[in-house]
């Protein structure tokens, strides 16, 4: 069970089956500006957290081509972060620190990582 | 003669969330020409989307021919964005708005205030909305003094920004 790729407006998530096996990798370019960005990304994530639960697989997001994003996405990943730690799913997101847009907007997601070890934030330098 | 540095933006705009996007890629097109600091840049830009955003969303929209304004103005060490929409002077969303800054102004950082603000989110139900995260977007991202003022039925969201 793959999930599909995502074109909403200038936003685009393309979903990769990465190696090392078990693990997806939704790659974000173009923008993300909508007013209600979680009525297109909601759905799309509990599609997106179903496959990761039906394949015990991971989830790695990608933002490190995103150019960027408003708030209301950010709200909108706040919600998958919740949803896949209620669901037990490992969750990797990774940015570019070169960028100070991205450094500021994921190190503050920070708040987020807990002791089970289900979020971990890391830069395009430090990923494998 | 050199002329001080300074530059200006002033236009209004058509209520038409579309437009958020087209200004926002507009002003870091037009800072990208002016400026080697492409960081400052995006934040300005990133600026200046959260404010239209909160005026398209927040505005008095009835009267169907009224219009934001967008002001971009500065120099080389600082600059201001100015977003101004119509309001009704009672509406609940201009007391969240003053309350969100009050409530910035008392945190000892805009960072530990936008790192609350995230917390705050994830305790809400997403169709609620973020809970003024943009306002405290732009004093973190954007590293931004805000300022609300209403005139009649005009709202002025103003950011001072330092470079």
């Amino acid at each position: 069970m793959i999930t599909e790729n995502l074109r909403a407006g200038d936003l685009a998530i393309e979903v990769v089956q990465a190696a090392p096996a078990g693990s997806l990798r939704l790659l974000w370019t173009g923008r993300s500006g909508d007013r209600n960005p979680h009525l297109i990304l909601g759905p799309y994530f509990e599609q997106v957290l179903a496959s990761a639960a039906a394949q015990r697989a991971s989830l790695e997001l990608r933002f490190e081509k995103l150019d960027h994003f408003n708030s209301s996405t950010v709200a909108t990943i706040i919600q998958l972060i919740q949803d896949a730690r209620q669901r037990d799913i490992k969750l990797a997101i990774v940015y570019d620190a070169r960028l100070r847009w991205q450094k500021l907007s994921f190190d503050a997601l920070r708040v987020f990582v807990a002791a089970d070890g289900l979020l971990e934030l890391r830069s395009v330098e430090e990923a494998p | 003669m050199n002329r001080p540095f300074s530059f200006m933006i002033d236009l209004p705009v058509r209520n038409d969330w579309a437009n958020v996007d087209l200004l926002r890629t507009s002003i870091l097109n037009c800072f990208t020409a002016t400026f080697h600091d492409m960081d400052g840049c995006h934040s300005l830009a990133m600026v200046a989307g959260e404010l239209l955003e909160n005026a398209i969303k927040y505005g008095d929209w009835k009267d169907g021919e009224r219009a934001l304004r967008l002001r971009v103005w500065g120099d080389a060490a600082w600059a201001k964005v100015q977003v101004d929409s119509p309001v009704q002077p009672d509406s609940p969303s201009l007391g969240a708005l003053n309350d969100a800054i009050t409530w910035l102004d008392a945190y000892p950082s805009a960072e530990d205030a936008y790192r609350a603000r995230l917390l705050a989110v994830a305790a809400r139900p997403l169709a609620e909305g973020g809970g003024k995260l943009g306002i405290a977007r732009i004093a973190y991202e954007g590293n931004c003094k805000l300022k609300a003022e209403v005139k009649g039925d005009l709202l002025s969201v103003t950011s001072h920004m330092t470079f």
